[in-house]
């Protein structure tokens, strides 16, 4: 059995799978939809803020909501690998899957240089952000885009997975 | 009556383009739907854990100048949903996760129109950086996360409680 077989077959991917509870594969990626929420989501009024939008809020208290994103992203980093597991042989061969991480990996980095950039190393309040905080504004909007975008597309193209019974596709006629 | 509806509303060409006549509008229409989910709760979020206490030092009058993205993203949603509902009407009426969602979603909007036409808003806008937001607002900020959290997780126990796709 190769190695993808092997993790998907353990039993905890099995469960992941398999199981009729709630607790299992609905409740997951239910949560994973909730990390994509606040991770983005926060991420975006950020991005927005220094893009102009509510510019007379002071832009360094936003920094606060970074806690909230890093707790969505390990939410998801976590039920991201548990759904992985569950159908390691069709997401793990399904090229969309490599897509969405490339982005996913991109706008983390992104993040992390918005918050150096940014909050840490500019005086920023009464100020303009200079152009390189907003080039990040725009491409932290742009990757997220694209992680959400590959995300969505990973069920309709290549290898379908997901739990028995749950078939993700366009709804025929 | 929904019976009726359904039907006609399967009937169109408009249902037919969007459950798979023309593929790629369901995957534009899923893919705009999170989009839209996570402006709507980014920014609902910004002002509710404000309010709640999170990042006080944040005025809450310019602040609320990012409301009207979190409008769009639930405009957003109320289109792409609406084209999911026409694409294959009997999936969701039938289904107790869309009547559950839109009573969440329904409550939710309660809660917008309470906070507006109760004055708090006004209350709230002139709340300054490091101040408490009043008690009634907390109550409302708290509510508002509950609900568009439960929209979600309806949402995403379609296939599952009920019985889309």
């Amino acid at each position: 059995m190769s190695f993808l077989q092997t993790l998907e077959n353990s039993a905890f991917g099995a469960w992941v799978r398999e199981s009729s509870s709630l607790w299992a594969y609905p409740t997951i990626l239910f949560l994973h939809t909730v990390g994509l929420g606040f991770l983005v989501g926060l991420n975006a009024a950020i991005d927005l803020r220094i893009l102009g939008v509510a510019r007379k809020a002071p832009l360094a208290p936003m920094e606060r909501f970074y806690r909230v994103m890093w707790t969505a992203f390990w939410i998801n980093a976590l039920s991201g690998t548990a759904l992985l597991i569950a159908d390691a042989t069709t997401k793990l061969t399904n090229p969309v899957f490599y897509i969405k991480m490339s982005f996913v990996t991109l706008a983390v980095i992104n993040m992390v240089r918005l918050r150096r950039l940014v909050f840490r190393r500019l005086a920023i309040d009464g100020r303009a952000v200079g152009g390189l905080g907003r080039a990040l504004a725009i491409t932290s909007l742009m990757f997220w885009g694209g992680a959400i975008t590959a995300g969505r597309l990973m069920a309709y193209f290549g290898p379908v997975s997901g739990a028995p019974g749950l078939q993700n596709r366009i709804p025929t006629r | 009556m929904v019976q009726t509806f359904a039907a006609w509303l399967h009937g169109t060409k408009l249902s037919w383009a969007v459950a798979g006549g023309v593929p790629w509008i369901w995957l534009l229409c899923e893919t705009l739907h999170f989009m839209g989910l996570a402006l709507l709760v980014g920014i609902v979020g910004v002002l509710d854990l404000r309010m709640l206490g999170m990042a006080k030092e944040l005025p809450l009058g310019p602040i609320q100048r990012l409301m009207p993205w979190a409008v769009l993203g639930f405009t957003i949603n109320l289109i792409t949903g609406s084209l999911f509902f026409a694409g294959d009407p009997s999936q969701y009426i039938h289904n107790v996760a869309f009547a559950w969602k839109l009573v969440f979603i329904g409550l939710a909007g309660v809660n917008v129109i309470l906070f507006y036409v109760t004055g708090l808003y006004r209350r709230v806008d002139s709340v300054g950086a490091g101040h408490d937001v009043p008690f009634a607002a907390k109550l409302v900020a708290a509510t508002s996360l509950f609900l568009w959290v439960g929209v979600m997780y309806w949402g995403r126990m379609l296939p599952f409680i009920g019985n889309a796709f």
